[in-house]
């Protein structure tokens, strides 16, 4: 009679019989793995991000580039393809060589000063952002006739509670789906019939103005295109995805089709309001103006799809830059951190994301406020604060220690620098003609 | 008490106070003691880096080192095995907390002076410790610090040393393998994987199964690959079958091949299932009993079982010995309050649920949970027994286990 142990163990031996083939089993099971399988596992990061792009600030600074500008600023993005696809895949590499968030490194390749100066300029580029998000709240609620006074401490209030109850991810994809509305900006495009010779033109054809107000549509439309946040975002997301160096060239993919998918979308953007707005020599200066450029598609209800988009695109990322703001802050630190901490286990944590919620609700509902204006504003900012996440970011994706051979090369670097060297000169022009505005 | 903070930039003096050099780090060998001793000092001189040994110090305060001797030694400085940097390998690095249970990031990092010898005592965590950092001396508060007592720091996440220094095994191990797991995941994956490298092959097996699988099959398919099939011998059948399915092919045959011949074939036979399936989730561990022994006999029968199955709430009772034909299943409260001279059939209960190989995984576990099960038996068309799905995997299909909420899934 067999010990009971071995029966248990003979189960096993049975079963691999009368399977007859044991272990060459393996090839089979493991070999049908689809390969489209493993690229739909990673791809996502660059996309998502590059997408995120075009929230609230970005389609007010892009139609008011359009409806101030006509075709005469396209040219820009196609350096701006270039840097933002940089800038992009830089970061995706140190998350994919390092396993470890921007900010994590930041801390420990920096120091404490460093980092606390990183993250204040990142603290204020993303209250900025969460302040023009409130915005885009409002402004997309007033074209429904819904006052703001009314529309922004709602959302605020939902959004507080669903992220601290950790149900915010459920209703993040009807906000994403919602703001998939903007695509409609590339159909609006076609049936203005723009002059194509024009924008192809446009294109090649370097256009640039001394004056102030060109300088800061300028700096507003590199500000919200080459966000800061999206540097910690695209690294931080390609982190968790587990994305590694072996399988970081799908990765290189995801960041570039993303980049050049989001400046397309840019692209018609700007071509639809130029075509619209500004031939009839209209500016965008409220939400109803920049709606108008979807007329051609839409007709009367320009309006209604344009507030649907502004609304879904203003409320995810509402919810989503204060949170990851709190994070950024909170790992640089080592502060505690999760949204299902208390407010007595992770105070820094839950005071970054409840004070940046409450900072731009209140803003947003500041009276006599500009709701186009502020946008507009809050991009410069950004764009003023980028050259600073640049530079770090360039120093640790140089960092052979960091990075062993994945580090940048040449020609990488050489773009790299001029568009940070770029970006602070404007930064530092736009700076100066709003405290001189004389010498403009 | 000093503060490492405190001591780095300090000048370093000869014996006649005179400024040769600059503290740049502090160097301290990190062995079986507790509070790891100070063996010597990084100093930097016209932008180069020497070495200066522990025995050429005589003072070492706040205000800075004092030698004692006038002879300088311009060596420079190459790391030596064992060695770790303080200023470069532990400030501003994450490192486990053992006593906290937690990933804790290091702003300081305390020595004190024993017995004629400067000892680590400590990782200060504190915001305190932060604001000693950043603001002017004259803006230092007085608060209280949190400090981290070095001998409870289990793994130190720098890219410098090797991991046998970094980590101790026995500290990690006084935690329970889901929280090393937890730990480990809040790590960059080269760091999850050094911690999980760095346990015996029993506690790795345990910390893998409680991580997420794709996590698992980048760990062991990065291991070296005999000890990667090691620590496949020690998990479940089911699990490491699971890992084994994520692998690359060749990868998954030459581990499966390096284990040893019974876990080996355990795992095999549970590989040809498709992972969302009865098949893929049962384990093949489990004890069968044949329906005409008396519950003494089969209780004597568990009691000398060389290794016991972890499921054993339930014994499958079959039809006679060595077959596998299942009869019914008696719950082991049942068998140890019963009579012992009853026979297991009449014990028996006839009436069971039971799962087939093809069946989806979430009838399977939403079956469990509707008859409130520990284990659900899996039957193919003859009805011989195949194995088990035990709750636990049950309760992972119905609540996915979330580990990775450390950020949020930023937009969808």
């Amino acid at each position: 009679m067999s010990e009971p142990r071995s029966e248990v163990r003979n189960v096993g031996r049975r079963i691999l019989r009368r399977s007859a083939q044991g272990v060459s089993t393996v090839r089979r099971t493991v070999a049908r793995r689809p390969r489209l399988l493993t690229y739909l596992a990673i791809i996502g990061p660059g996309v998502i991000t590059a997408a995120a792009g075009n929230d609230a600030g970005g389609i007010a600074t892009y139609a008011s580039v359009g409806a101030d500008y006509g075709y005469r600023l396209i040219w820009l993005l196609v350096p701006l393809t270039i840097s933002l696809g940089i800038v992009q895949e830089m970061c995706a590499r140190m998350g994919a060589v390092t396993g470890k968030g921007l900010s994590d490194l930041i801390r420990e390749k920096f120091g404490v000063r460093w980092t606390a100066f990183v993250m204040l300029a990142l603290l204020i580029a993303n209250g900025g952002v969460t302040v023009s998000e409130f915005v885009g709240i409002a402004a997309a609620l007033e074209l429904l006739h819904v006052a703001r006074y009314v529309s922004v401490p709602v959302a605020a209030a939902a959004i507080w509670w669903l992220v601290v109850k950790g149900t915010y991810q459920r209703v993040e994809r009807v906000f994403l789906a919602m703001s998939l509305v903007f695509l409609a900006y590339v159909v609006s495009a076609f049936l203005a019939h723009p002059p194509w010779a024009t924008v192809a033109v446009e294109a090649v054809h370097p256009h640039f103005e001394f004056t102030s107000g060109f300088l800061f549509t300028f700096v507003a439309v590199i500000g919200t295109t080459i966000s800061p946040y999206m540097q910690v975002f695209i690294q931080s997301s390609v982190v968790e995805k587990g994305v590694r160096v072996e399988n970081y060239r799908l990765t290189k993919i995801d960041v570039w089709v993303g980049t050049v998918l989001a400046i397309a979308i840019v692209l018609f953007i700007i071509i639809s309001t130029a075509a619209t707005l500004n031939l009839h020599g209209q500016h965008v200066d409220s939400a109803a103006e920049a709606a108008s450029a979807l007329r051609p598609l839409a007709g009367p209800y320009a309006e209604i799809l344009f507030s649907i988009g502004l609304f879904g695109a203003s409320m995810l990322a509402a919810g989503v830059l204060p949170l990851a703001t709190a994070y950024s802050i909170s790992e640089a630190f080592g502060f505690e951190k999760g949204v299902s901490s208390s407010f007595r286990e992770a105070p820094i944590f839950l005071g970054v994301f409840t004070f940046l919620v409450v900072l731009g609700a209140t803003v947003a509902m500041m009276p006599g406020l500009s709701l186009i204006r502020v946008l507009i504003v809050t991009q410069v900012i950004n764009g003023i604060l980028l050259p600073v996440i640049l530079v770090a970011v360039l120093k640790l994706v140089n960092n052979r220690e960091l990075m062993g051979t994945h580090v940048n090369g040449p020609v990488y670097n050489i773009a790299a620098w001029l568009t940070t060297i770029a970006v602070s000169v404007l930064s530092l022009l736009v700076v100066f003609s709003t405290l001189f505005p004389m010498a403009f | 008490m000093l503060y490492l903070s405190q001591v780095l930039g300090r000048p370093i003096l000869d014996l006649d106070g005179e400024r040769v050099a600059t503290l740049r780090d502090v160097i301290v060998r990190l062995g079986e003691e507790d509070h790891p001793p100070v063996a010597g000092f990084v100093a930097r001189y016209r932008r180069r880096d020497f070495f200066m040994p522990r025995w050429r110090i005589s003072q070492f305060a706040e205000h800075g080192v004092r030698l004692n001797s006038d002879v300088l030694d311009l060596r420079p400085f190459m790391r030596r095995d064992g060695e770790v940097l303080l200023a470069r390998d532990v400030l501003d690095k994450q490192l486990i907390d053992v006593d906290g249970k937690r990933v804790v990031r290091v702003n300081d990092v305390q020595i004190i002076e024993a017995a004629n010898d400067w000892r680590v005592t400590g990782a200060d965590v504190s915001l305190t410790g932060l604001w000693r950092r950043l603001a002017p001396a004259f803006m230092r508060s007085g608060r209280p610090v949190e400090v981290i007592d070095w001998a409870d720091v289990g793994y130190l996440a720098t890219d410098a040393a090797t991991v046998q220094l970094k980590s101790s095994r026995g500290k990690l191990a006084r935690l329970h393998p889901v929280e090393i797991a937890r730990l480990a995941e809040a790590f960059s994956y080269q760091h999850g994987a050094e911690i999980v490298e760095s346990l015996d092959d029993e506690t790795a097996a345990e910390t893998l199964e409680e991580m997420a699988s794709e996590r698992q099959a980048q760990i062991l398919g990065d291991m070296d690959e005999e000890r990667a099939a090691d620590i496949l011998e020690h998990m479940s059948p089911d699990e490491a079958a699971d890992v084994l399915g994520d692998l690359p092919e060749d990868k998954a045959e030459d581990l499966l091949n390096l284990m040893e011949d019974e876990e080996q074939s355990e795992v095999a036979e549970l590989l040809p299932y498709e992972d969302d399936t009865a098949g893929g989730l049962m384990t093949t561990e489990f004890v069968t009993l044949p329906r005409d022994l008396t519950v003494g006999a089969a209780l004597a029968r568990l009691r000398e079982m060389a290794e016991t199955p972890n499921m054993i709430y339930y014994l499958y009772v079959v039809e006679e010995e060595a077959s596998w034909k299942l009869a019914g299943v008696i719950a082991l409260r049942n068998l140890i309050l019963g009579d012992p001279s009853m026979s297991l059939e009449q014990m028996m209960r006839t009436e069971i649920q039971v799962a087939h190989p093809d069946d989806e995984a979430a009838e399977v576990a939403q079956k469990i949970s509707e008859y409130n099960l520990l284990a659900l038996p899996v039957v193919d068309e003859s009805g011989d027994i195949l194995g088990i799905v035990t709750v636990d995997d049950a309760i992972e299909i119905l609540l996915p286990k979330d580990w990775r909420q450390r950020l949020p899934r930023l937009l969808g």
